[in-house]
C-alpha cells in the first residue's frame, strides 16, 4: 500500500490480486449474485483508490478493505431492502460456478448460502468476518462499528442458529 | 480457522469448512478483467474536479470546506447589512451559534472517511430532523417589541424573497459538500440539512422582518424544502449499487 501511495501503479494491481479474490468470495456469500459481487469488489477498490491519502503508512490494509466492502454490502441491502425470508429448500439458481459443480457440491454450497441468509444481516457479517475471514473479535468490532462484547453476542447467536440449521442436517446425512 | 476458544463448536466448524470449500475464488481472467475496468474508472475519475477533491485526505477535505464556509460567511456578514442593534438579542445569537455548530457537525458527517464503519441510518435522519427542528424553534424566539413595531409585515412577497434567497444560498453549500463526499450513505440528506442551515444562518443574520409566521414560512421552510426536496430527489434518482 505504501508503494501504491507513492504512485507505483503495479502496486495497485498487486493489492487487487491479493485482496480481490478474498473480497469476491465475501461478497458472493452475502449477495449470491456474481455480477453484483464483482461490482462491489470493483467499487471497494475504487473507494480505496479515492481514500488512499487517508492511509497511515505501516498500518494494516485488510481491515480497510473489509470495512469498505462491508459498508457497500450493507448499503446494497439497505437500498434493495432485500431481507426476504428463505427456507432451507435447495435452490440452485444463483449458486456460484453452478454449471461446473457436481450436484452434491452445488447443493452443499447452496445449503450454506441459504443458512447464512436466514441470519440477520448484523449476525451474518460477524460470521463472515470472524469465521470465513478469520478476523479476531476485536478487529471485527472495529470493522462493523460496535463493541467487542456486542460482536461476541452476535457471533454466539449466529453460531447457535447455524448449528441448528446445519449440524442437525449432518445427522440427517448420517 | 479461528483461534482457540473463540471458534464455534467443532461440529459446526467442520460443517462450515466443508460447505464453504465448494465456493471458488474468481479465475485469473475474471480478476484481470475486473481490475482493468476498475482502473479505467479510477483514471477517468482522477481527471475530474470531484475526483480530485474526494481523493484529498479527510483533514484536507474538512479544511477546504471550513475555509469556503468561513470565507462566504465573513464576506456575507460584512457585505450585507445585519439586522438592527436592538434585534441582536441573546436568542438571535444563540440561533446563529446553533446553526453554525450543526453545520460543522453535518460537514464532519459528510466528510467521514469511507474506511470507517458507515454511520447508522438513524444518525443521518436525526441530523435532518434536528436541522429542521432548530430552524423552526428559532422562528419561535420572539423579536423585541421595539424592533417588531418598526416593520409593516406584508407577508407573501417578503416571505417569497426570503425563501428564494435562502434556497439560493444553500445550493453552493450543498454542492460543495456533495463534491467532497466519498459516497457516504445518506450523505445527500445530511448535505441538504447543511444547506438548509446555511440558508437559515444568512437569513437570520440579515433579515430584519420580524414575526414568527414570516420566519416559519420564509426561513424554516428553506431547511424543510432542502431536506424533503433533495431527500426525495436523491431517493428517486438513486441507482442500485
Amino acid at each position: 500500500m505504501d508503494a501504491y501511495i507513492d504512485g507505483n501503479e503495479a502496486a495497485f494491481r498487486a493489492l487487487f490480486e491479493r485482496y480481490g479474490p478474498i473480497l469476491l468470495r465475501l461478497t458472493r456469500r452475502h449477495l449470491r449474485n456474481d455480477e453484483l459481487a464483482e461490482e462491489i469488489v470493483q467499487q471497494t477498490f475504487f473507494r480505496l483508490h479515492g481514500a488512499r491519502n487517508d492511509f497511515r503508512r505501516g498500518s494494516k490494509l485488510r481491515p480497510w478493505v473489509m470495512t469498505i466492502a462491508m459498508n457497500l454490502v450493507r448499503e446494497h441491502w439497505r437500498r434493495t431492502k432485500r431481507r426476504k425470508m428463505t427456507s432451507l429448500e435447495v435452490d440452485t439458481r444463483a449458486a456460484p460456478e453452478a454449471d461446473f459443480m457436481p450436484i452434491e457440491l452445488r447443493q452443499r454450497s447452496e445449503l450454506l448460502h441459504v443458512a447464512l441468509e436466514r441470519l440477520p444481516a448484523s449476525q451474518r457479517e460477524v460470521v463472515e468476518l470472524h469465521w470465513f475471514q478469520e478476523r479476531p473479535y476485536a478487529e471485527v468490532a472495529k470493522i462493523v462499528g460496535t463493541s467487542e462484547g456486542a460482536v461476541r453476542v452476535r457471533a454466539h447467536r449466529a453460531y447457535t442458529t447455524l448449528k441448528q440449521l446445519l449440524v442437525s442436517e449432518i445427522r440427517g446425512d448420517e | 480457522m479461528t483461534s482457540g476458544s473463540e471458534r464455534p463448536e467443532e461440529g459446526l466448524g467442520e460443517r462450515l469448512r466443508e460447505l464453504d470449500a465448494t465456493d471458488s475464488p474468481g479465475s485469473e481472467a475474471q480478476m484481470d478483467r475486473m481490475f482493468t475496468d476498475m482502473k479505467a474508472r479510477c483514471d477517468k475519475n482522477d481527471r475530474t474536479l470531484t475526483g480530485f477533491l474526494r481523493s484529498r485526505s479527510t483533514m484536507a477535505r474538512r479544511l477546504i470546506v471550513l475555509s469556503v464556509f468561513s470565507v462566504l460567511g465573513f464576506a456575507g456578514w460584512f457585505a450585507f447589512p445585519l439586522i438592527g442593534d436592538n434585534a441582536r438579542t441573546v436568542p438571535w445569537t444563540a440561533s446563529l451559534v446553533t446553526f453554525c455548530v450543526l453545520l460543522v457537525v453535518a460537514m464532519f458527517m459528510v466528510t467521514r472517511p469511507v474506511h470507517l464503519p458507515a454511520l447508522p441510518r438513524w444518525q443521518s435522519v436525526c441530523m435532518a430532523c434536528v436541522a429542521v427542528g432548530a430552524t423552526v424553534l428559532a422562528a419561535f424566539w420572539p423579536y423585541p417589541a421595539a424592533q417588531a413595531a418598526t416593520h409593516d409585515h406584508t407577508g407573501g412577497v417578503v416571505v417569497g424573497a426570503c425563501m428564494g434567497a435562502g434556497l439560493l444560498l444553500g445550493v453552493p453549500v450543498y454542492a460543495l459538500l456533495r463534491l467532497v463526499d466519498r459516497g457516504n450513505a445518506f450523505g445527500s440528506l445530511v448535505a441538504a440539512s447543511a444547506a438548509g442551515l446555511a440558508g437559515n444562518f444568512v437569513l437570520k443574520a440579515h433579515c430584519s422582518v420580524p414575526g414568527t409566521s414570516h420566519e416559519l414560512l420564509g426561513h424554516a421552510s428553506v431547511a424543510l424544502l432542502f431536506v424533503v426536496g433533495l431527500g426525495l430527489v436523491h431517493r428517486v434518482t438513486q441507482k442500485p449499487t
